[in-house]
């Protein structure tokens, strides 16, 4: 090893000045790069939460829901709104504005999860209020059984937009990310880029219906299994034992959100269909298992004065490959189906025409 | 703390620095500084472990203290002894109950220990001293600068293993002494290299060498998958280990201090003894020291050389990981080296690209063992590679991994740099000011990974 800076010592002391200069270059540049970096996020502020922030038509382009949806909330457009999965993100809430006259966002994420659904509601009940209608798109994600200790998927959930505190807010902004979408936010003010889903949260995310291919859709469906209908079977009976042991730690907060909303507000669970293929196989014990969470989830709804409208059955719309893109995601005429059934089920208690659903708490 | 995350670079490492030549006057305040900003970077990881941290480092130097009162070698066996009690406790007791277990069929328990972070290199910075000390090569230090050899954060972590004699002497010079500048200006060109290889490149490819490895637990891999897989965990491993070595030497040059190189572009290697004469040459140095040289090195006869390398080899897959495919990676070295031994004094050289090819398939199959979580995993992934499952799919990510290969060739060593390259260029200075600003904003957007060497 040389010493202390090898035979460039000497070399060191005949150019002080040029490395001294160096140094002064390089920190400037560095504070300067960042510095404009933070003042034009500041300034841009794509989620709408910095005070000084410039006056621009802020709108949805981006697909980091977590970070964007906040202020669609606390835009207060909106006095109704749907949560789920991506099972609810085909809702379009123009299609029930008119029937529950309301003005609905739908605020529903890929994967999100029950905790982050829970924040969700909370953040619309600070500020915003009571909603007027709540839809509540239930997956799997209410009934699994690790929901307390994986809150948040691994993509990272920003809590520190919905803790209300807006001086942690500053610690989270410099960054490729932010500095990426308010750079899009300004295209979009100068007409050069598009709004990336329409401000109150819908979006087709499916492939163009003129593309669908019933062939991949099966293959993606059933996975190399054989292609079958569910038999009519009851769900297994659980001992007391078994059933005691069940935990759904996420039907707590469900309680809770839905607790706190006053009577005024029409609170719906909706349970979206998802495909036969991917619901748990009739008179296995995954069927006995989800037939307790479902009946936990009816309790709920009735102490709170909830309905509840279930389209995961077997049904011709499950059973039906043609209907889906995977076993998860339905096509879009059929969200559009669900959409226009929705209200009056929900206002008239309106059986389902073809066995779709089920009224199971009125 | 990681050196690539926003906290690092925008609060603590200028706070570090400026606290530090605000005391540079005085060596008992610049040392205070220096020994609280370490502790405060360690216990950033995990506070329990600063006391185990602090114990091995008092114990080693009692020991010494003791060794030089009594002048017996007994207290520095047994201050060797502690380190490794401690280096075998919390890294291999559970390792050797699995084996145990395995080989008896006895059901033993665990004692599922968390590992303290950075444990493998300050233990062998502490035996290498004690050691130096029986060979009578190694003085008394005072306790500050002695514990500073090991605490000084920048290497604390992940090395390079620091000897001594290299660092203790650095303690006493005067951080502003001549060239203060030029080391201010090369470390932060340093640093930034190092922070640039981590966040653009190696983190980037750990997210399409994760999910392959994964996949190749429960299944096998297709031939282009396994070849994507493969050649993307040896640049992660070079870059991020590489980068993590020049955001240590880099820090360090802030503070005055040299820290000894680590790699030497070891892909450009054309047999396997030059590789690791390029590869963690720090870990290189120290086994050959204290461990090949020790069991009789190559001036013993071949038969003892032999034995030498392999148990030097198996040693060193140990000491990356408690896990048989680690010793079977080293092992695997140790074969290759003794192969390339014998090779080359039958005066045979094999053309410089045929060299470099054997030595680079060489270097791939034994990162398969490395990387894998098993001996079937590995298995399957080497069968895929040659193709045994067919010669599907295709190598994919080829612009990452091709900005990946000239990065690990092109890019010069820390101390290539330090003592060679790097001018005090206007231009230089902005582009690589401009670079680190781009690695801040780029961390900032979530939680960073951590160093792979860190779990060693």
């Amino acid at each position: 090893m040389r010493w202390p800076l090898g035979n460039r010592t000497k070399d060191a002391e005949s150019k002080p000045k040029s490395w001294r200069r160096f140094v002064v270059l390089f920190f400037a540049a560095f504070v300067e790069v960042l510095a404009a970096a933070y003042v034009f996020i500041l300034l841009v502020d794509p989620y709408d939460i910095i005070p000084f922030s410039l006056p621009l038509d802020r709108r949805i382009v981006s697909i980091s829901f977590s970070f964007m949806y906040p202020q669609v909330v606390r835009s207060r457009r909106f006095d109704s709104y749907i949560i789920g999965t991506s099972t609810s993100r085909l809702i379009d809430p123009e299609i029930l504005n008119g029937p529950f006259r309301a003005r609905f966002a739908n605020l529903a994420m890929n994967s999100m999860l029950a905790w982050e659904q829970k924040t969700m509601a909370d953040y619309f009940q600070r500020h915003v209020g009571p909603p007027k209608v709540l839809i509540v798109g239930i997956d799997l994600v209410w009934c699994a059984p690790d929901a307390d200790t994986h809150r948040h998927n691994p993509v990272g959930w920003p809590d520190w937009i919905y803790d209300d505190n807006p001086w942690n807010d500053y610690l989270y902004l410099l960054n490729s990310a932010t500095f990426e979408i308010a750079v899009r936010l300004v295209g979009f003010q100068l007409g050069l880029y598009r709004e990336r889903i329409r401000f109150d949260g819908y979006e087709e995310f499916t492939p163009p219906e003129e593309t669908y291919d019933v062939t991949r859709a099966r293959q993606l469906i059933w996975d190399h299994r054989p292609r079958a209908t569910p038999p009519d079977l009851p769900p297994p009976p659980l001992s007391e034992t078994e059933r005691r042991a069940l935990s759904f730690p996420a039907l707590r907060w469900l309680d809770e959100i839905l607790t706190q909303m006053p009577a005024a507000t029409r609170k719906v669970l909706v349970y979206m269909p998802v495909h036969v293929a991917t619901q748990p196989w009739p008179g296995t014990r995954e069927a006995a298992v989800e037939a307790d969470c479902k009946a936990r989830i009816a309790d709920i709804a009735r102490k709170t004065g909830s309905k509840v409208i279930d389209w995961r059955i077997s049904s011709p719309l499950t059973r039906e490959d043609a209907n889906y893109w995977d076993r998860l995601h339905y096509r879009l005429p059929i969200a559009q189906k669900i959409a226009r059934e929705l209200p009056p089920a929900v206002l008239e208690d309106r059986e389902s025409a073809d066995g779709s659903y089920r009224l199971t708490v009125r | 703390m990681l050196f690539q995350s926003q906290a690092y670079v925008l609060v603590f490492l200028p706070i570090a620095v400026a606290c530090y030549y605000a005391a540079a006057g005085s060596e008992r305040l610049r040392h205070g500084v220096l020994i609280a900003a370490s502790l405060f970077f360690y216990g950033w990881w995990d506070a329990r472990f600063i006391p185990l941290l602090i114990g091995q480092i008092t114990a080693s130097w009692l020991f010494a203290l003791w060794h030089e009162r009594a002048r017996t070698n007994v207290p520095l066996v047994f201050g060797v002894a502690v380190n490794l009690a401690a280096l075998g406790t919390f890294k291999y007791l559970d390792f050797v109950l699995a084996s145990a277990e395995a080989a008896t069929g006895l059901a033993l328990p665990r004692a599922h220990l968390v590992l303290p972070i950075g444990i493998s290199f300050f233990s062998f910075q502490l035996i290498s001293y004690l050691v130096d000390r029986m060979r009578g090569q190694a003085p008394i230090y005072p306790f500050r600068p002695f514990a500073l050899f090991v605490l000084v954060f920048p290497h604390l972590i992940a090395g390079p293993i620091v000897r001594h004699n290299e660092l203790v002497p650095q303690f006493a010079l005067d951080p502003r002494r001549a060239g203060l500048a030029e080391r201010i200006g090369i470390g932060l060109v340093i640093f930034t290299v190092g922070f640039a290889k981590k966040v653009l490149l190696a983190d980037r490819l750990a997210e399409i060498v994760d999910p392959l490895f994964r996949q190749a637990n429960g299944g096998s891999l297709s031939f282009g998958d396994a070849w994507t897989a493969v050649l993307g965990f040896s640049f992660q491993l070079f870059l991020d280990f590489s980068a993590y070595t020049e955001m240590a030497i880099g820090t360090a040059l802030l503070f005055g201090l040299v820290l000894p190189e680590n790699f030497r572009r070891p892909y450009l290697s054309t047999d396997l003894r030059e590789f690791w004469r390029r590869w963690h040459i720090s870990l290189s140095n120290f086994l050959r020291d204290y461990l090949y040289i020790p069991l009789g090195g190559s001036r013993a006869g071949p038969l003892r050389y032999i034995a030498a390398t392999m148990v030097t080899m198996g040693l060193c897959g140990l000491w990356h990981g408690a896990g048989w495919t680690f010793v079977a990676w080293g092992l695997w070295h140790g074969i290759g080296l003794v192969t390339c031994r014998f090779w080359q004094r039958l005066g045979r050289p094999l053309p410089a690209i045929a060299g470099w090819t054997v030595t680079m398939l060489f270097v791939l199959v034994g990162w398969v063992l490395f990387r894998a979580s098993g001996f079937a995993t590995a298995g399957s992934i080497l069968s895929s590679l040659v193709g045994v499952s067919g010669f599907s799919g295709k190598i994919q990510h080829v612009a990452l991994l091709i900005a990946a290969a000239l990065t690990s060739v092109l890019v010069p060593s820390a101390h290539e740099m330090k003592d060679r390259l790097l001018k005090p260029i206007p231009a230089l200075a902005v582009g690589a000011a401009i670079l680190a600003a781009i690695c801040v904003l780029e961390v900032g957007k979530g939680a960073p990974l951590t160093f792979i060497y860190f779990q060693f």
